[in-house]
Formats: C-alpha cells, structure tokens, sequence
C-alpha cells in the first residue's frame, strides 16, 4: 500500500493531526493489549482461544498502522507545515514507529514460542506458569469492543496464524523500512513533551499486594505492628494522661 | 540522509548462550504431570496461585533425572534460575535455588532468554516507568539511575514510554487478580536476569555475538558426500601439520629458564639495585645502550646466543670491533644495512637496495660478503624489483655464517676477554627507609625521547664518520687502481692515532674499487706494515711499491667532501692517474668521495704523497679464487678477474696485473640491454 494520498480538503491540519492523533492513540492501546495477550502464549492458559485472540488483536493493530501510517506520512510530507504542527507531527511520528516496533518484536516473539509450542500436536506440554484466568476483557478492550467477545475460536486457529503470523512479521517489518526512507524525521531533533515520570495512576496495585502477602512482608508487618504498637502506647499515656488528671482533679 | 534506526532482527548469534536450548528441553521436561516436578499451590491472602514449586523438588527432580549427587543437581538448578527459566517467589533478587521449602515458578515462555533477540532498553524503560505509575518511588536507587540515564538517551521516545506504560497497565488491570499478581512477578524475575543489580554476576553476560549460528551447522546441515570428504581433508591436514615433541619443547624451555633465571629482574636481584624500587636510577645509567663499560651481567647475557649479542648494541658494538680485527666486518655492515633496509621508510628503499648491492654484492664490490651463488642468484635477481625483504636471504646466510664462526671466536678472542675483565659488578644498594624517601623525593623525570633519539643520531654519525671501517678482502683487481685508491689507512692513521690496525699480508694487490657508487665505497687494503711504515715514515715513493688502498668508512661524507677539492689537485699530480681518472669521471663515477679518499688530507698528514699509482705489476691471480667468480655478467674486460678474497686467508698472495680499465661495477638491472648487446 503507498503512502499517497490526497489531502482531505476539509478541515485544517489540526484536525487532522488530532485525527492521527486518536489514531496512534489507539495503536498505542492495542499494541499494549498484545504485548499482555502475547506472555500467555507456550503458558498454561494456553489455548486455541488465546491464538484465535491473538490473531485478532494483531489485524486490528496492523489495520490501524496502515491507517495511521497513511495520514501521517501525508502530513510529514507537507513541507508546508507550520514548525508547532510540524513539531507535533513528528512527535507522533516517533510514537507511531515505536509503537510499530514494539508490535513488530512481540509478533517475532509470538511466533518463535508458537512454534515451540504448538497447540495442535498431541505432545505438546505447556509450560506451568501460574495462569489460571481468561483473556477475553484484554482482547475486548483492544477491539474496542464493550462485551468481550465469547464466541469460540475456530479450530486449529493456531497452525493458521502460525502460518500467517510468518508472512505478517515480514510485511510489518516492510512497513517500517518504508516509513524510514519515506518519512525523514531526524529523531535527535525531536523533544518529548511530557514528564519524565508518569503520575501515579493506582495505588492498590498487585505488587503491593504481593509484597504484603510474601516473605518480605514482614517489613510491613513490622511497620504495621510499629504503627499497632505506637497507637497502643498512645493511647496508654492519653488514658495514664486522663487518670492523672482525674486523680488530681478528685485530689 | 536519513540515520536508520537500528533494529535487532535476532541475527546476532550469541554462541555462550547456545546452551539455553538444553536447558529449555529440560524445562519442558519438568512440565510432564506424571514424570515432572510435583506443583503445589501458593497461598497469598487474598487468593491462590497453582504452580508453586519448591527448592527441595526440583533439584531432587534433577539430581534424579541425571544420576547425579545433590550438589551437582543444586549448581544445575541454580544454573536454571540464573537464566530465568525459574524464578524465586520470595527473595527475588537472589537467583539461586535454596534446596528447602522456598516456593520458586516457572517462567512464561514469552520471558524466557533468547538467544537471537536481546532484551532491549526500550522495554526496560517502559517497564520502569509502569512500576512509576503504580507507585511513585518504588524504584530502586540502580533502577532509578537506569530510568533517568535512559530518559537522557531516548527522551525523542519519551512520550510513547509513557504512553505506552499506562496503556499496558490498563490492559494489565483487566485481568483477574491472581493473574496480574502472576504477570508481575514475571516480569520483575525477567528484568532481575537481563538487567541485574549492580554487583551481582549475571547469568546473561554472553561474550560476543556472531553474524552467524556456530550450531546452525550441526543441526540443519545435509551431509552430502560433499560435505564429508571437507572434513576427510580437514582432518588430513590437522595430522601433517609438523609437531615437536613435548619432550624437545619442553626441555627448550628448562634450557632458557635455567640460563636466564638469574638476568630477570623479577625473579633475581638486579645490581646495584631495582630503580622502580628504590628510585635510584644507576642501574639504568650503567646498562646504557652505548655505555663504555657494561655490567658483568651484560656481558655474561651475551654468552647465551648470538642473538642476544646483536641485540644489545654494546654487545655489537664490541663484536664489531672484533671483527675490524679479523676483517670481516663486512659481514655484520651487511646484515646492519639489511635491517635498515627491512625497517626503514619505504621511499628510500629502492635506493638503499641499489647501494647495498653496490656495496656489498656486486662483484668487485667494496664490501664484498662471501656468499654461496645461489643466495646470490636469488638476491640478485629480487633487486631488479626491490623490496623489503629481497635480501633476506643473504641476510639469513650471512647472519648463520657469523652466528657459526666469528660467533665461537669471538668468545675466545682477546676483545672479548678484554671486556669481560672490565666490566663492574656495582654494589648492591642498601637503602635505609629515610634515604628510599630521598629518593624518591629526588625523582626526575627521564630526558625527553626526542633528546635521546637526537643523540643516538649524532653518535651514529660521529660512529660512521670516524668510523673504522674495517678492511675487508682485497679484491685483485685489474683496474687502475691508483687514483680510486682509498688510503684510508693513512687517515686512518692520522685520524685514529694508534687505533690498532692489522696489515694484511704482504703482497697484496691493491685494486681500488671501480665502485663508483654514489657512495664513496673503495675497498682498500693496507698491504703491509711495511707500507705502513713507509707511509707513516716518509709518506713519499714508498707507496710506489704497492699500492695501499684502505677502505673508507661507509658513511664518510665528511671526510669524502674534504677530500674532495683536492680531487683535481691530485689528477694534476698523476697523469696516469688523470687517465684513469678521466675514464672514471667519464663513466660517471665522479663522485668525489672516491677519488678525494686518495686523500690528500692524509698526504698532508704523512707529509709525502700518496702514491698507491704505481703500476707494479702484480703477480697473477691464483686460480682458485675463481672459485668465487660469479655468474654475474658485468662488464669487464675479459682479462679482469675479480676475486674477492676472503680476509681470513691472509696468507694468500694474490696479485694482479693493473690494468687501464676500471671496472665499473654495474648493478644488473641497469646494465641488462648492455649486456643484451654484448652477447
């Protein structure tokens, strides 16, 4: 697919970059959503299901890609473009091709384990890892969809998107080449805008949780028993406190 | 231009890591329900996760799968969860396996190491940035130095790090609970193993990386008879290569060990005393590359070889002399030449080769060497198209033929012995403490080596210049010798009073050397002391008697350009000599250097007049001289015989009759069409 297209004539070039924008946005989303689906594979969740959702999120992805790749490169390509626009542009440039990579290394990744592990052959063994549940709500979630989808996978979806997976990886790592030489974004100029440290989305995280659950807990126990501890001694000298005060009042 | 970015497209073959593959087969092993490692459940607070193993099992698993002793089994499963193949629920930093209760998991394939793919910064730092998010400040003080290192490297990516940690975490968040407390650990084990905490030795520390897979071949490799019969020859090959015995070998080595045991100043003391320990540098200005006296331990060092002899310029220095007395000094000037030959610049090779030929291997040359004819042969054909080692053979010849003759006698010859008397074993220092701190507060610094290669330059020119050159073989020449005559001899007298000279054996001819090189080259010989005598005695007729040709030293610019201007003087003198000598500028040998060696320096020096003209008939050249005539076709008159004589054969009496013509030693490549012409 070229990279060509006419401009869209309507609206200014903002519009368009907060089109792109939504767009990489989402390919950030999915890619994220796969690198998740993607650790389950040779796992004990391991299923025609997991394959079967796994090939979906991975056309979704490649379909945005193009998509994506389709306007920004358009845009880029407007020399006409006013340096903050431009500026932008780049920066949603270099999103969107890490975002590619990223997507590009976990589909070689899925591959080779996948070969390792076919589902289809009697012998295969997976390995234990500790997975128990589902991953339907991450593929929802990737699909943009507001139901997981619970229809069940065709079978032997996995020697087909073995097969294709092979074909895809390359056409992927194609894309990016393209975007290389169509595209000249010189990285070292580009600036990122954002903060160094994300802010704090959570707190009740699963590590936390993990880390007062193990061993190691008993820092925290400690600190528990310590602020126990502390309220009991508190608590001791206000009630010593108050008798003190009644003796001297009754005294 | 656009800077690619480069991508790992899981090329690169890191062969230390070739031994995953197994280890991954013996992974999937412990996976069979029945035969395979026994899981239990883990109980967190909240929830349960299946798939716990504990330490004790597993190695008894290994130890029993490989009939091995439980230590054994333990270092091979440590080994497992070094590679993260397993990795440890409680007390995740330490990769080790502890062979009780603690509970350990096996890794997802996803996260296991790979051999073609490396773990890469991008995801490390998408990684940390996650752990941000959950919780401002759970970073560890080496993780947050790796965080803020990589925001520097890769802040054009910045805003898809982030973008992208907060996405994974919401899509981490739709699982269910226990799964998200496994992927977590997960990866944290993962990033335990590829980006380990400072000062823990990592598993992944996997050497170089290879464009191409060392195992490749073993396992996808046809065996087509093609490939058999390579390694049919492979193996030939291996059995032909020549071996020495271990037995030679290693007895070479006691040889040397035992010989040199005592000279290494890391093993033995070093006299007076070792100038890094003490700072006192009078070991250092006693072993002087160009000292007068040299160390008793220098001189024994030269008694092991003749190597070590050439190599301490001292020792050559003194082996030089040695061989001016014998006449053959001839013989190290080669091999020297040849060395500045070898290492010097290549811009001036082409005409040092040419110089040395005419010095050395031409026929009639003034430093004749004595070699066989077929290095002769083979050298000289080299020189038609010079090179850096076309005299290496020659070089090898004459470098044996010292190492096995002169070498031996020079051990016995007075020169030696001289030498070995005179040399100083110093004292051996013994530094208080207060004065090894004077000295080392006395410390300067060494004299630039700018400096010191300045004075290795000046004292090589003032060697050459006042050189003695020593006399090498008379050549019976039918030249006319008289106006090329070289009386370097009574220069030598006058400049180096007393210098010891042997005169050869009377009778021999004088023939100065037609050499009209460039370089002032004629070989004279003293004839005899008489001469000698009557040179220094009246300096007049006597040299009539014979001619007396010394030879100058090889570099004498300075005494040839002082010479010089009496060049016409002395033709004025000699008619006979202005014949020859009109002949000799004809050919183009007026090099003044040549003719001024006739020295009238040294003529106003003995007060008389050189007169190496004398037209004596010499007697004839003995036939078995011939025997070193060469093959060589120069052009000489046929009834010139040029016969290098060997200087130790001082009895000879050779003559020759002089002749009218001089032989112009012509190198061969000059002279090809010349010859083509001729015959």
């Amino acid at each position: 697919m070229d990279g060509k297209v006419a401009d869209d004539g309507g609206g200014g070039s903002q519009k368009l970059l907060e089109e792109v924008r939504a767009l990489v946005e989402t390919l950030n989303k999915v890619v994220a959503c796969y690198h998740q689906l993607s650790s389950c594979v040779g796992g004990s969740t391991d299923s025609g299901q997991l394959r079967h959702e796994l090939r979906q999120t991975r056309e979704r992805a490649q379909q945005l890609a193009l998509d994506s790749r389709r306007l920004l490169t358009a845009r880029l390509r407007d020399r006409s473009l006013a340096p903050p626009t431009r500026l932008e542009a780049e920066l949603l440039w270099v999103s969107f091709s890490s975002s590619l990579e990223l997507l590009h290394a976990d589909m070689c990744k899925v591959f080779s384990v996948g070969q390792n592990f076919p589902l289809s052959s009697n012998t295969g063994v997976l390995v234990q890892t500790g997975m128990q549940g589902e991953t339907a709500k991450v593929t929802a979630r990737a699909l943009s969809l507001s139901e997981p989808d619970l229809n069940e996978a065709p079978a032997s979806m996995d020697r087909l998107e073995q097969g294709e997976l092979e074909a895809e990886k390359a056409r992927v790592d194609q894309m990016i080449e393209d975007m290389e030489q169509r595209v000249n974004v010189l990285r070292w100029t580009v600036e990122a805008q954002g903060p160094q440290n994300a802010e704090p989305v959570g707190s009740g995280s699963s590590l936390a949780l993990l880390s007062v659950l193990q061993a190691e807990p008993e820092q925290h126990r400690c600190k528990r028993g310590q602020m126990f501890v502390a309220a009991l001694v508190v608590s001791l000298a206000a009630a010593a406190l108050l008798l003190s005060v009644g003796v001297l009042y009754l005294g | 231009m656009t800077i690619r970015n480069v991508r790992d497209h899981g090329q690169r073959y890191r062969p230390r890591m070739a031994c995953l593959k197994k280890v991954e087969a013996l992974v999937l092993e412990m996976q069979d329900p029945k035969s395979g490692v026994k899981s239990q459940t883990q109980r967190l607070v909240i929830t349960t996760i299946p798939h716990a193993i504990t330490g004790e099992d597993i190695v008894a698993w290994v130890a029993n799968r490989f009939n091995i002793d439980a230590r054994e089994a333990q270092s091979i499963a440590t080994l497992m969860v070094a590679f993260g193949y397993i990795y440890p629920l409680q007390d995740h930093k330490r990769l080790i396996i502890k062979a009780d209760t603690s509970l350990y998991r096996f890794q997802t394939p996803y996260f296991w190491p790979a051999q073609q793919w490396p773990a890469e910064d991008t995801d490390y730092a998408i990684y940390l940035a996650k752990r941000n998010i959950r919780k401002k400040g759970v970073l560890e003080l080496y993780e947050q130095e790796h965080y803020n290192n990589l925001h520097k490297w890769m802040n054009h990516k910045w805003d898809f790090i982030v973008m992208q940690a907060k996405e994974q975490y919401r899509a981490g968040k739709e699982r269910k609970k226990p799964d998200r407390v496994v992927f977590d650990c997960q990866e944290r084990a993962y990033w335990v193993v590829h980006r380990p905490p400072p000062g823990t030795i990592s598993a992944m520390d996997y050497g170089l990386e290879r464009l191409t897979d060392p195992n490749a071949d073993e396992v996808k490799k046809k065996k087509t008879m093609d490939y058999y019969r390579r390694i049919v020859i492979f193996t030939q090959q291996c059995i032909m290569r020549s071996r020495v015995k271990s037995s030679v070998s290693l007895g070479a080595i006691v040889k040397y060990i035992t010989t040199c045991k005592n000279h290494d100043p890391f093993l033995a003391m070093c006299l007076p005393s070792n100038p890094w320990l003490t700072d006192d540098t009078t070991y250092w200005e006693l072993n002087m590359p160009n000292v007068e006296i040299p160390t008793k331990m220098r001189v024994e060092r030269w008694t092991f070889g003749f190597r070590e002899l050439l190599s301490d310029p001292r020792g050559r220095a003194d082996f030089r002399l040695f061989l001016k007395k014998e006449f053959s000094g001839e013989n190290l000037a080669f091999w020297e030449t040849c060395e500045d030959l070898k290492w010097g610049a290549a811009a001036t090779m082409k005409d040092k080769a040419q110089q040395i030929y005419k010095t050395f291997l031409a026929p009639g040359a003034p430093r004749w060497i004595n070699i066989d004819g077929k290095t002769m042969d083979i050298t000289v054909k080299g020189l038609v198209h010079p090179h850096r080692y076309v005299l290496d053979a020659a070089q090898t010849h004459i470098y044996m033929l010292m190492k096995k003759d002169s070498f031996g006698r020079y051990m016995k010859s007075t020169v030696f012995k001289e030498t070995q008397k005179k040399a100083i074993s110093p004292e051996e220092h013994k530094f208080s403490d207060a004065q090894l701190e004077q000295n080392a507060k006395k410390r300067k610094p060494n004299l630039s080596p700018i400096v010191l290669r300045q004075r290795e330059e000046e004292e090589k020119a003032r060697l050459a210049a006042s050189g003695p050159m020593d006399i090498t073989q008379l050549c019976k020449f039918t030249a006319p010798v008289p106006h090329l005559a070289v009386y370097t001899g009574i220069c030598e007298a006058q400049l180096s009073h007393g210098r010891e000279r042997q005169p050869p054996s009377p009778g021999f001819p004088t023939l100065p050397n037609s050499a009209a090189c460039p370089s002032p080259i004629s070989v004279a010989i003293d004839s005899t002391p008489a001469s000698e005598r009557k040179f220094e005695g009246q300096g007049g007729s006597a040299a009539a008697q014979f001619p007396s040709i010394a030879e100058v030293p090889l570099e004498t610019r300075v005494s040839a350009s002082a010479r010089g201007p009496d060049e016409s003087q002395l033709a004025s003198q000699k008619s006979r000599v202005a014949l020859s000598l009109s002949r000799f500028l004809r050919r183009g040998c007026g090099n003044a250097s040549v003719l001024a060696s006739l020295s009238p320096k040294c003529h106003s020096a003995m007060g008389g007049r050189v007169q190496p003209l004398s037209r004596e008939p010499l007697s004839q050249p003995q036939p078995k001289r011939i025997a070193n005539f060469f093959q060589i076709k120069v052009d000489i008159p046929p009834e010139c015989r040029i016969y290098p004589i060997d200087s130790e054969d001082e009895e000879n009496e050779c003559t020759s009759r002089v002749r009218g013509t001089v032989k112009e030693i012509i190198c061969p490549w000059e002279s090809i069409t010349k010859q083509d012409q001729a015959g």
